[in-house]
C-alpha cells in the first residue's frame, strides 16, 4: 500500500512540482495516472522511489516511511520498487542477460557487480524474467539489437527481477507503435495480475487507460483533481481534468487482438479487484466543480 | 508535346519572376570602422618594425616611401575586408578575418618568422641532409634492446596509467562522482598532472630517483609516461562520461544499485569503446614521447638517439628515425584495427 499523505514538491527553480497530494493506492492495484505533459505525472512517480524528493508531507511505501535523505533508506527502497521508462533506459551495448541483472544489483555484493560475476540463483531469477516476458531466447543477444517493443520488456523484466513490490511506469509505450504499446501493455497487466504487483502507470492515451487499469488518477498542474474506477472516467470528466475537449491524440487507437483481449481484460478485473475500488479521498464529483 | 513544353517555359518564366531574398548586406560604417581599425593595426607594426627594409613608390613629381612589411600587412588586411564585404560575410566575421591576419602578423613578426634564412644557411644544412638521406641500415638492428624497452615502457604506461585514469575519471565527472565536492577536488589535480609536459615529468623523476646513468632509466620512463597518460586518459574519458546516456544511470539507481555498482553497470559500458581508443590512442603517444624523454636522460630509444647525435652520426639517427616512422605506424594501424572492431 501506497500512502500520500499532504504531499508538496517544489523542485529547487521553485516551480512547485506537486501540492498538497493525498492518496492511498491499495496492494495489487492498477492505476492509471493521466494528465496533459506538465501536470505532475512524473514528479508523481518519481516521488514514490526518491528520484524526485518530496519537499513536505508523508509518504509511505508498504510499512516504510519514506525519507528522501537517507541514501541507505532510500536505496533500500528502491529494492522494492521496480521502474519502467518511457526511453526504456537500457545499456544497448551489453547483453540482455546483463541488463535484467542490474536489476539484482541491490542483492548483489558491490564486488560481484564489478566483476560481473553473478550469483547462479540471480542468473536463475534473471532467466525466469525473461520467461514472463517471453524473450529468454534473446538473453544473450545485444539490447541494441532488440526492438522497441523487446527492449521495452527487457526492461520490464529487468524490474522484476528485482522481485518488486510495485512497479512504476512513466510513459512505458508513449514511445512504441500502436499494436506494440497495446502488447507491452497486456504483459504490465498480466504480470501485475499474476503476482498481484502494485502498478502505477503515467499515461497520455485515455483508451490504454481505461483498458488496462482498475482505477484512474487525473492530474493537472500538480494537483489531483480526479480519481476514481476507470468507470466514472467519463469523456466529459478528462475533459474537465485535460481542460479542453478530447482529440485524435489521446487515443492510440488499437489492433483486433488488442481489442477482443481488453474486453476479456475487463472481465477479468471486474471480478478480481471488484471492492478494491472503495472510498476515494479526492471523489469523482469534486473534479466536475 | 508542344503545350507541356510550353507550359513548362511559362512556369519558369513565372518562377523566374518571383523575388529571391537577398543575403543581408553588412554595414558599411562598421567595415568603415574595420578598416580604420587595420589602419591603426598598420602605423603600430610601423613604429614596432625590426626590419628596415623600405618600399619606394616613384609617382613621377615625387617618391613616396613606406616600410615594405608593414604595408604589405595593410595591403592584405584591406583586401580581406573588400573581400569580405563583396561576399556579404556579417560584421562579427569581417572583424574575425581581420584579427586573424593581424594576430598572425604580429605573432609572426615578434618572433622574427621568415623563411628567406634557410636559402643562406644552405651550406650548413646540406652535410647533414645528405647524411640523413643516406641512413645506416644495418644500425637499425643494432638497437634492438633499446626498442624492447621503449614498447616495454608504453605497454607498461599505459595499462596503469588507463587504469588509474579510469578511477580518476569516475571522480571526476559529475555524473559519476559521489559529490560536487570531489569532482571539484579531482578536476584540480588532474589539472595539475596535466600542465606538466612530459619532458617536465621526466626531467622531475630523471632527477628524483636518477636516470640512464644510474641504470634507472627506464624507471623514470615509465613514471613520466605513467603521470602523462593518467593526465590524458582522466580528462577524456571524463567529458565522456559527462555526455553518457542518463537514462540508464537513472534505471540502475531507480534499481537500487550504490554508486560503484551504477558507474560500473550503467557507465563503464557506454564509455568503453571510447575507453579502449584512449588507451591505444596514448599509447601511440607513449611510443613517440620515448624518442624525446631520451633526450633528458630516461631509457629507450630516445637514448640511442641522443647518444648517435652526440657522435654526429646522422646516418645512424636517419635509420633509428626511419626504424620509429614504422613502428609508429604499424602501431596506428594496430589500433585503427581494433577500433573499427571495437565500435
Amino acid at each position: 500500500m501506497i500512502t500520500f499523505e499532504n504531499i508538496d514538491v517544489v523542485y529547487p527553480n521553485g516551480f512547485k512540482g506537486l501540492s498538497n497530494v493525498n492518496l492511498q493506492i491499495d496492494k495489487g492495484e492498477f492505476v492509471a495516472i493521466v494528465g496533459l505533459s506538465g501536470a505532475g505525472k512524473s514528479t508523481l512517480i518519481r516521488t514514490v522511489n526518491g528520484l524526485v524528493p518530496f519537499t513536505s508531507g508523508t509518504l509511505k511505501v508498504g510499512d516504510e516511511v519514506v525519507d528522501p535523505r537517507s541514501k541507505a533508506k532510500l536505496r533500500r527502497l528502491r529494492s522494492r520498487v521496480g521502474m519502467i521508462f518511457q526511453s526504456f533506459n537500457l545499456v544497448t551495448r551489453v547483453s540482455v542477460l546483463n541488463n535484467v541483472l542490474v536489476g539484482r544489483s541491490a542483492e548483489t555484493p558491490t564486488w560481484r557487480s564489478l566483476l560481473g560475476w553473478y550469483r547462479a540463483e540471480d542468473k536463475e531469477l534473471a532467466f525466469k524474467s525473461l520467461e514472463r516476458v517471453g524473450i529468454v531466447d534473446k538473453a544473450y543477444m545485444r539490447a541494441s539489437s532488440l526492438s522497441g517493443g523487446q527492449q521495452q520488456r527487457v526492461a520490464i523484466a529487468r524490474v522484476l527481477a528485482q522481485d518488486p513490490e510495485v512497479i512504476l511506469a512513466d510513459e512505458p509505450v508513449a514511445s512504441l507503435d500502436p499494436p506494440t504499446a497495446h502488447k507491452v501493455m497486456r504483459d504490465l497487466r498480466r504480470i501485475q495480475q499474476e503476482l498481484g504487483i502494485t502498478t502505477i502507470v503515467n499515461m497520455h492515451h485515455l483508451d490504454l487507460a481505461r483498458s488496462y487499469a482498475d482505477r484512474i488518477i487525473g492530474m493537472r498542474a500538480g494537483e489531483v483533481v480526479f480519481d476514481g474506477p476507470v468507470e466514472e472516467a467519463t469523456d466529459a470528466v478528462i475533459e474537465e481534468v485535460y481542460q479542453r475537449s478530447l482529440t485524435a491524440e489521446d487515443i492510440v487507437a488499437g489492433d483486433a487482438a488488442a481489442e477482443s483481449s481488453a474486453a476479456g481484460d475487463a472481465a477479468a478485473r471486474d471480478s478480481a479487484t471488484e471492492g478494491a475500488v472503495t472510498e476515494r479521498s479526492v471523489p469523482a464529483a469534486k473534479a466536475q466543480d | 508535346m508542344t503545350t507541356t513544353a510550353d507550359e513548362a517555359t511559362r512556369g519558369s518564366a513565372t518562377r523566374a519572376v518571383t523575388a529571391r531574398p537577398e543575403a543581408p548586406k553588412p554595414s558599411g560604417l562598421v567595415y568603415l570602422g574595420l578598416a580604420g581599425l587595420a589602419v591603426l593595426a598598420f602605423i603600430i607594426f610601423w613604429v614596432t618594425r625590426d626590419s628596415g627594409e623600405i618600399l619606394l613608390i616613384p609617382l613621377g613629381f615625387v617618391t613616396l616611401w613606406a616600410p615594405l612589411y608593414p604595408v604589405i600587412g595593410l595591403a592584405v588586411m584591406l583586401l580581406t575586408l573588400l573581400v569580405c564585404y563583396r561576399a556579404r560575410v556579417g560584421t562579427m566575421g569581417g572583424f574575425g578575418a581581420l584579427a586573424f591576419i593581424t594576430m598572425s602578423y604580429w605573432a609572426g613578426s615578434t618572433v622574427n618568422f621568415t623563411l628567406l634564412e634557410i636559402p643562406s644557411r644552405w651550406s650548413n644544412v646540406e652535410p647533414r641532409l645528405r647524411a640523413f638521406l643516406d641512413p645506416n641500415w644495418s644500425y637499425i638492428w643494432t638497437v634492438r634492446d633499446q626498442w624492447l624497452i621503449t614498447i616495454s615502457m608504453a605497454v607498461v604506461a599505459t595499462l596503469i596509467g588507463c587504469a588509474i585514469g579510469l578511477v580518476l575519471a569516475m571522480l571526476a565527472s559529475p555524473v559519476s562522482s559521489p559529490n560536487k565536492g570531489v569532482s571539484q577536488a579531482i578536476k584540480a589535480v588532474n589539472s595539475v598532472i596535466r600542465s606538466i609536459p612530459d619532458v617536465g615529468w621526466a626531467l622531475l623523476f630523471v632527477a628524483f630517483i636518477g636516470g640512464t646513468a644510474h641504470g634507472l632509466g627506464p624507471m623514470a620512463g615509465v613514471l613520466a609516461l605513467l603521470m602523462f597518460n593518467i593526465g590524458i586518459v582522466a580528462k577524456l574519458l571524463s567529458e565522456t562520461i559527462d555526455s553518457v546516456n542518463p537514462g540508464p544511470v537513472e534505471a540502475a539507481d531507480a534499481a537500487g544499485a550504490n554508486l560503484t555498482q551504477r558507474n560500473r553497470l550503467a557507465i563503464l559500458p557506454q564509455v568503453l569503446p571510447g575507453f579502449v581508443s584512449y588507451g591505444l590512442y596514448v599509447f601511440e603517444l607513449n611510443i613517440r614521447a620515448s624518442a624525446a624523454l631520451g633526450i633528458v636522460g630516461v631509457g629507450g630509444i630516445g637514448s640511442a638517439i641522443m647518444l648517435q647525435l652526440n657522435r654526429f652520426a646522422f646516418e645512424n639517427v636517419a635509420a633509428i628515425l626511419i626504424a620509429l616512422i614504422v613502428v609508429v605506424l604499424l602501431v596506428d594501424m594496430f589500433s585503427m584495427y581494433i577500433r573499427r572492431k571495437l565500435l
